[in-house]
Parts: structure tokens; C-alpha cells; sequence
């Protein structure tokens, strides 16, 4: 659904990308986990079609974003890391203006939106300005908006960042819903135990570089196996001693 | 898929709408405001282009020619306006708007991008040339007894005059952005555009318009507008818009002017989309790199800092201010627009012939002083309330590391204060004694005017930085725009009229004393206690407005939590 091949960007002498493949099957979900300034926001603004690449090529659904990235967005939701959002739109309002850019028909389109506010736990704040939501309402409204045009793929950059318990439970409940109905789903996270719960596959990124991918299973025995939890197999793949410094610093 | 471009703008409709519907405290009062100051600006265009045309049409063929060649220049002079505002404004609507990130990750086509954005451009880059267009045409088209086809002419002429200027910003901005980073490509352009300012400021002065008035001169009138003709101009667009006016004010439809707007506008704007289709994206994700910025560290500066006298948590504030301001390519820059006026101004002193009404000269010089007076301190309001005003603000997002630290208040907002005042006292008392220098002043009116301006910069300084405070902004989007919020607007009222009565009160004074020291009789004492009051009372509005300013600003700033 989601294909990457040789992905490449060049900023000035810095490679942020370098020759990164990803596949993502329909229905996978699949966890891109990097340390800070690995690469990842990077490569998922570029998959999204808001990037342009140095090289590589990226197609979704079969569509080539270089050559139809119309086609190509039409198929995709992008929940970015850092969303805009009309401040002085309601969410109905923006939904539907959502709708428009996704050509959705006029018709039903009520119904849908009143559908996916219910299914976010947002139908009572439909008439309400956005400025006045919390940051994890912002948050679950642009995940509707993502979802709203029922797209065959979704890329998600930091998907818990702001959500209450609740909030990351539906959350985690509705990509699950999603990925048995074929939904292929990308998400770059740093909550490691949202990857280890969530996850058919993994891709480690660092440098630019992918470093490691598989299951957790296989992640774990290529870390050497002696650990349950994703945390330490992340530390120890990406070369992270860095908790023992912070401690010493401290 | 199925919606044309007007579509992508009705986030910005619908945002307006629901301003306008869910209202909040102060909104009303601002509107008034805005909308009050707005009418009255346009009222008085209306009127004065209304007598001057009504006084060039009884001049037959010579008014008819002057008309011609005024709307010339009237769309000449806006013509490079526009097309450096376009420039500014394309680098944000296209490049740096924060609404491109949803709308680039959605299936928009490019042309639809490329025509509601540039749609947007024209609207920004122009309200301010239309709104004062719009009066002036009127008032031209109804001092000339215009047909109805005039006013048809000016609907169609003045969107194709706008969109030639526009293409060709955005066109540039395109350019800048492929070859150089989004925000150097800004710094560029601020600098470009103030430059431009600059020149025009001295061009102008150096034409020197006060010929016009002159009696001696009249003969030369016809050639002083002559010169400002010039082979290029039949080929500009402002030459077409200003011919099909002309034409159409007289009952003719001009073709071949109006013919040549027309295409030129279409052909550009299809000439932009073509750039845009091939080169917006290219451009568009070079804009969101962040490169390694260059700065100068400024490390004088600092030294400089550490020897002053000042607690610790002062000198980290006054260093953090300077070094922002210093770096900030479109804050300092426009300090050259500054230097440009402040020697236009004194230049204006120095040719000043009063000498030409012997009799009078020195009652009107000492008049001028005080003219003077009151226009120094309206340069000091318009400088305080552009780079005073907007210091709060400017903090932005990161206000929360003041807030959060232990410094008070009352500290933060007198560290603006002191930031602000030293320089624009500089500025004020600087102008103050040159400009009463060339002009020859009693030295009793240039003690009378240095003092005055210096209690004066005190008061308008303290002025700015409380109502900054009372109306912060720290989600603006460019420093720019907090001076013309409602607060700067608010503050620029209550500084004319604070300096309107300063003036009052200290002329009367000043003249009784000057009337008598000319008759070399002395003041009588009632006279002289209701001169003392009078200095008293412009002393006791200084302090007044100065104190309580600052008082409400450091009150509005705590309460900022509640």
C-alpha cells in the first residue's frame, strides 16, 4: 500500500535520508521509531507529499507521488506532528472543508462527519470554535479529518503526543479498527510501548539510516534477546547510553 | 476534486464570519475604532482630491493636461508599490503561511493552490492601495461630472492594474526561493523594500515640490511636471490604467489602453502559473529547511552590557532585547527608513526661506518652534509606537520563561521601558536642538523645546510600553503587526491628543513671554503665576501619564495569569 524505495534527502552536505526502503502491507500497522534528529519527521513529510525528495520514489496505492500526487494524497491520511488548524473554524466547518479538499460529495457528507465525531468522542463540541479545545481534542479532531475521507493508507507523526489515558486508548482502539479493515498505517513514534503494543513491524532509524527492522520479537533477538520491554532493545540498537549520562549529570 | 480555487479560500470567509458572530468584550470599541479612523482618512481624501480637481478643471486645457498626467503618476507611484508588496506578501502566502501544510498534504491541484493563493496575494498586497484608490477616483469622477461608463471603467481597470504587479512579485518571490533559503530570501526582500522607501522618500524631497507654491515660479510649473515624464512611461501599466480613466471621465472608451491592461494582466498571471506549475514545489520544500542561520554574536555588546550598573536579571533582559532586535533583519532595518525621514525633515528646516517675509520671520519662526515641537513628538509617537509598543509582545511564545522566573513584573516592564526610552531621547532631543538650530528659534523657545521634548519622551515612552502591556500579542505572527493592533491605534490617539494639549499649554506661555520680551516690558505678576501653572500643568500631564501608564501596564501584566 505504502511503498518507499531508495529515499533520499540531501540538505546542503547533510543526507537527513539516506536510501531508506519501507513497505507497508494493507492492514499493517508499522512502527518508524528513531532517536531525536534521526530522520523520521523528515521521511514522513516527504511519504505525506510535503517534501520533495533529493531521490527515491515513493507510491501509494499505486500511485507515484512524484508523477500523480494528487491520486496519491487522495489515498493517504496525514496526521502530522505539529497540525494547523483554523483557530477560527468549528470543527464541523472544518471537517467540511476537509471533505472539499478531498472531494467528498455533498451528499452523505452530514452523516459521515456526525459518524466520525461520534467515533473520536467529539459530537457535542461540533459547533464549537477549535480555538477553545484542549490540545488532545485538537489532536483527535485532526485525526478525524485524517480519517474523514476513508483513506487506504495513513501516515501518523507522534499520534499519543497530548493525549490523555482515555484519549491514547481510542486512539489505539481505532487504528486497530482501521488496520483490520486494510488500512495500511505508518506511524513515527517515540512512545516505545505504543510500538511494542500496536506494531506488526518495526523500522529503526538513525543517522538517516534504517538500522533494524522486524517484529518486536525479531528486534528483541537481534538485540540479544535478554529483554522483554522495547525500551532496552531501542537503547541498545540505537547506541543509547545516554540515561546513564543524564543520570551522571544530574 | 470538483471545486474550483475559490474554495481554499473559505477557511478565510468563514473565519471572519464567525469573528463577526460570536463577539467578544472590545470588539465593538475596536471595529469603531479601525472603522471610524478608516472613514475619516478616506472622508478627507475624498475632499481634497474633490478641490483639486474642482480648481484644475477651471483651468481649461492646462487642468485637463494636469488631471491626465496625475492619474499617471498616481498609478506609477502605486504601481512599484505593489509590486514590492506583492513580493513580501507572495513569500508568506505561498511560502511561509502555516495553512500550506494542510494543504499540500491534500489532493489540491497545483493551479488551484497557485490561483487561490495568488488570489489572497492580491488581496493583501492591494487593500491598502484600493482603499485609498477607491476615494480618490470617485471624488475625481464626480468633480468631473463623470458618465456612469467611468465608474464601470474603474471596476474593470483597477483588478487588471493590481494583477500585473502582483504577478510579477510573486514571480520574484518564486525566483528568491529556488536560489536562496525562505528566510534569508525574507531578509532580502525587507531590505529590498526599505531601500525602496527610501529612495522614494528622497526622490521625492529632491524634486522639490514646495516650487509649486511658489509665486516666482509659476511659470515653471508646466516644465516642473515635464520632467516627470519620460519615454518609458507610455509603456508602463500605470500609463494604460490612467489613459482608460482619463478616456472614460470624458465619455470615450480607449481601446487600445484598455485593450493592452486587460491582456497584460491575463498574460502575466498565466505567465506566473506556469512558473509556479513547474518551479512552486521545488521552491516550497527548500522554504521548510531550516539551514544553519548566520549572526553576529554581538560579543561588544555584551562586554558593554556586564560593565553597566545594573542587577544581574537587568543586564540578562537589556542584552537579550538588543541581541533580538540586532538580529531580526526586519526589525533594525527599518531604522534606515528612520535616518531617511529624520533627514528629509531637517533638510526641510534648512531650506526653509523665511527671510523672504522680513517682517514676519520672527514670529514665525518661533511659531515653527513650536510646529516643531508637536512634530517631533509626533515622529517620537510614530518611532515609540512601531519599536515601543510591540516589546511585550515580542516576547511571543517564550514569555512563559519571564513569567516563570523569579523577576517581577514591575522589573520586566521598567527594563522595556529604559530599553526604549534611551534611544528615542537621543532621536527627540537630537532633532529638537538641530532642527531650532537651523531654523533660528529665540534661545528661550530652544531651552523651552529641549526641556519639553525631554519630559515629553518620558511620558510617551512610558505611554507605549504600559498600553504594550495592557494589549499584548504574543501570538502574532510578524512584530510587525502588533503596532497597527487596537492598542498601537489606541495608543496613537491618546498620543496626538496628549500632545495636542502639551503644545497648547506650553505656547501661551511662551508667547506672552516672548510678545513682552519684544516690547521690553516686564510680566505682569498675575500673568506670570498663570504661566508657571500652565508649565506646571504640561509638567503635572507628563508625569501623570507617564506614571499611571506604566502603573496599569505592570497591573495588566500580573493579572495576566487570573
Amino acid at each position: 500500500m505504502i511503498q518507499v524505495d531508495q529515499l533520499v534527502k540531501v540538505y546542503g552536505s547533510f543526507r537527513a535520508v539516506d536510501n531508506v526502503d519501507l513497505h507497508v502491507a494493507p492492514g499493517e500497522i508499522h512502527g518508524f521509531l528513531g532517536p531525536n534528529g534521526a530522520g523520521k519527521t523528515t521521511a514522513i513529510r516527504i511519504i505525506a507529499g510535503l517534501l520533495q525528495p533529493t531521490s527515491g520514489r515513493i507510491v501509494v496505492n499505486g500511485h507515484d507521488m512524484a508523477r500523480e500526487p494528487e491520486r496519491a494524497k487522495a489515498c493517504l491520511g496525514f496526521i502530522p506532528d505539529r497540525p494547523f488548524l483554523y483557530e477560527k473554524l468549528t470543527a464541523g466547518e472544518l471537517l467540511r472543508f476537509h471533505a472539499g479538499l478531498y472531494g467528498l460529495e455533498a451528499n452523505g457528507l452530514a452523516r459521515r462527519i456526525a459518524e466520525i465525531l461520534e467515533l473520536f468522542e467529539l459530537s457535542r463540541w461540533e459547533g464549537e470554535l477549535i480555538e477553545s479545545f484542549s490540545h488532545g481534542m485538537k489532536q483527535r479532531l485532526v485525526m478525524c479529518a485524517a480519517f474523514l475521507h476513508r483513506p487506504r493508507a495513513v501516515v501518523v507523526d507522534e499520534p499519543m503526543v497530548g493525549l490523555d489515558p482515555r484519549g491514547a486508548r481510542l486512539i489505539k482502539d481505532i487504528f486497530r479498527r482501521m488496520s483490520a479493515r486494510g488500512v495500511a498505517i505508518l506511524m513515527s513514534t517515540h512512545t516505545l510501548e505504543v510500538a511494542q503494543e500496536m506494531c506488526d513491524v518495526i523500522s529503526i532509524i538513525q543517522g538517516g539510516r534504517i538500522i533494524a527492522r522486524g517484529s518486536v520479537d525479531e528486534l528483541r533477538a537481534l538485540a540479544g534477546g535478554q529483554h522483554q520491554q522495547l525500551t532496552p532493545v531501542f537503547l541498545k540498537l540505537t547506541g543509547g547510553s545516554a540515561l546513564q549520562e543524564i543520570d551522571e549529570a544530574l | 476534486m470538483t471545486h474550483a480555487f475559490p474554495f481554499l479560500l473559505l477557511p478565510v470567509v468563514w473565519s471572519v464570519r464567525n469573528r463577526a458572530r460570536r463577539r467578544q468584550r472590545g470588539d465593538v470599541a475596536r471595529a469603531g475604532l479601525f472603522g471610524g479612523i478608516g472613514l475619516l482618512v478616506a472622508l478627507l481624501i475624498f475632499v481634497t482630491v474633490f478641490w483639486l480637481t474642482w480648481q484644475l478643471l477651471g483651468y481649461e486645457e492646462l487642468g485637463d493636461y494636469l488631471l491626465r498626467l496625475g492619474l499617471s503618476w498616481l498609478f506609477l507611484t502605486f504601481l512599484s508599490f505593489l509590486a514590492f508588496s506583492a513580493v513580501v506578501t507572495a513569500l508568506s502566502t505561498f511560502f511561509l503561511s502555516e495553512d500550506l501544510r494542510l494543504l499540500l498534504a491534500a489532493p489540491v491541484p497545483g493551479r488551484r493552490l497557485f490561483y487561490s493563493r495568488f488570489a489572497k496575494t492580491i488581496g493583501q498586497a492591494s487593500w491598502m492601495v484600493l482603499t485609498f484608490l477607491v476615494p480618490v477616483l470617485l471624488a475625481v469622477g464626480l468633480a468631473c461630472c463623470a458618465p456612469l461608463p467611468y465608474y464601470a471603467a474603474v471596476v474593470l481597470t483597477l483588478p487588471a492594474f493590481v494583477a500585473i504587479p502582483v504577478a510579477c512579485g510573486s514571480a520574484v518571490t518564486l525566483l528568491l526561493v529556488n536560489v536562496f533559503p525562505a528566510r534569508r530570501a525574507r531578509d532580502i526582500l525587507t531590505l529590498m523594500g526599505l531601500l525602496f522607501a527610501m529612495s522614494l522618500v528622497v526622490l521625492l524631497r529632491a524634486l522639490r515640490p514646495e516650487r509649486l507654491l511658489s509665486v516666482a515660479s509659476l511659470p515653471d510649473v508646466t516644465g516642473f511636471f515635464a520632467t516627470l515624464q519620460s519615454p518609458v512611461t507610455p509603456l508602463l501599466p500605470s500609463f494604460w490604467a490612467g489613459e482608460t480613466l482619463f478616456a472614460a471621465l470624458h465619455g470615450r472608451f480607449d481601446a487600445l489602453h484598455a485593450g493592452a491592461l486587460g491582456t497584460t494582466a491575463l498574460a502575466f498571471t498565466l505567465l506566473a502559473r506556469i512558473g509556479f506549475d513547474r518551479y512552486y514545489f521545488a521552491g516550497w520544500s527548500k522554504a521548510q529547511e531550516a539551514r544553519k542561520a548566520r549572526f553576529t554574536r554581538l560579543r561588544p555588546l555584551e562586554a558593554a552590557i556586564s560593565r553597566l550598573p545594573l542587577a544581574p536579571e537587568a543586564r540578562g533582559l537589556l542584552a537579550k532585547d538588543l541581541k533580538v532586535f540586532l538580529r531580526d533583519t526586519t526589525q533594525w532595518s527599518q531604522l534606515l527608513l528612520l535616518l531617511a525621514l529624520v533627514a528629509v525633515y531637517l533638510y526641510n528646516f534648512k531650506v526653509l526661506d523665511l527671510e523672504r517675509i522680513p517682517y514676519m520671520s520672527g514670529v514665525i519662526k518661533n511659531a515653527y518652534a513650536f510646529v516643531n515641537l508637536a512634530m517631533t513628538a509626533f515622529v517620537l509617537s510614530a518611532v515609540a509606537v512601531r519599536f515601543v509598543f510591540p516589546a511585550v509582545s515580542a516576547e511571543g511564545p517564550a514569555f512563559w520563561l519571564i513569567r516563570s522566573s523569579p523577576i517581577r513584573m514591575s522589573a520586566f516592564l521598567w527594563s522595556k521601558f529604559w530599553t526604549g526610552l534611551l534611544p528615542i531621547l537621543l532621536l527627540a532631543e537630537g532633532l529638537t536642538i538641530l532642527s531650532n538650530e537651523l531654523l533660528g528659534a529665540a534661545p528661550a523657545l530652544k531651552l523651552v523645546g529641549g526641556v519639553a521634548i525631554f519630559v515629553m519622551s518620558f511620558a510617551l515612552v512610558g505611554l507605549a510600553t504600559g498600553m504594550g502591556a495592557e494589549h499584548p500579542r504574543f501570538a502574532h505572527e510578524n512584530i510587525t503587526q502588533v503596532a497597527g493592533s487596537y492598542g498601537g491605534i489606541a495608543f496613537m490617539v491618546l498620543a496626538v491628543l496628549f500632545i495636542l494639549v502639551e503644545v497648547g499649554l506650553l505656547a501661551w506661555p511662551c508667547s506672552t513671554y516672548l510678545w513682552h520680551e519684544f516690547r521690553h516690558q516686564a510680566i505682569p505678576a498675575d500673568r506670570q503665576a498663570l504661566m508657571t501653572l500652565c508649565g506646571l500643568a504640561a509638567l503635572g500631564l507628563s508625569v501623570a501619564t507617564f506614571s499611571l501608564s506604566m502603573a496599569r501596564g505592570v497591573r495588566a501584566l500580573e493579572r495576566l495569569g487570573e
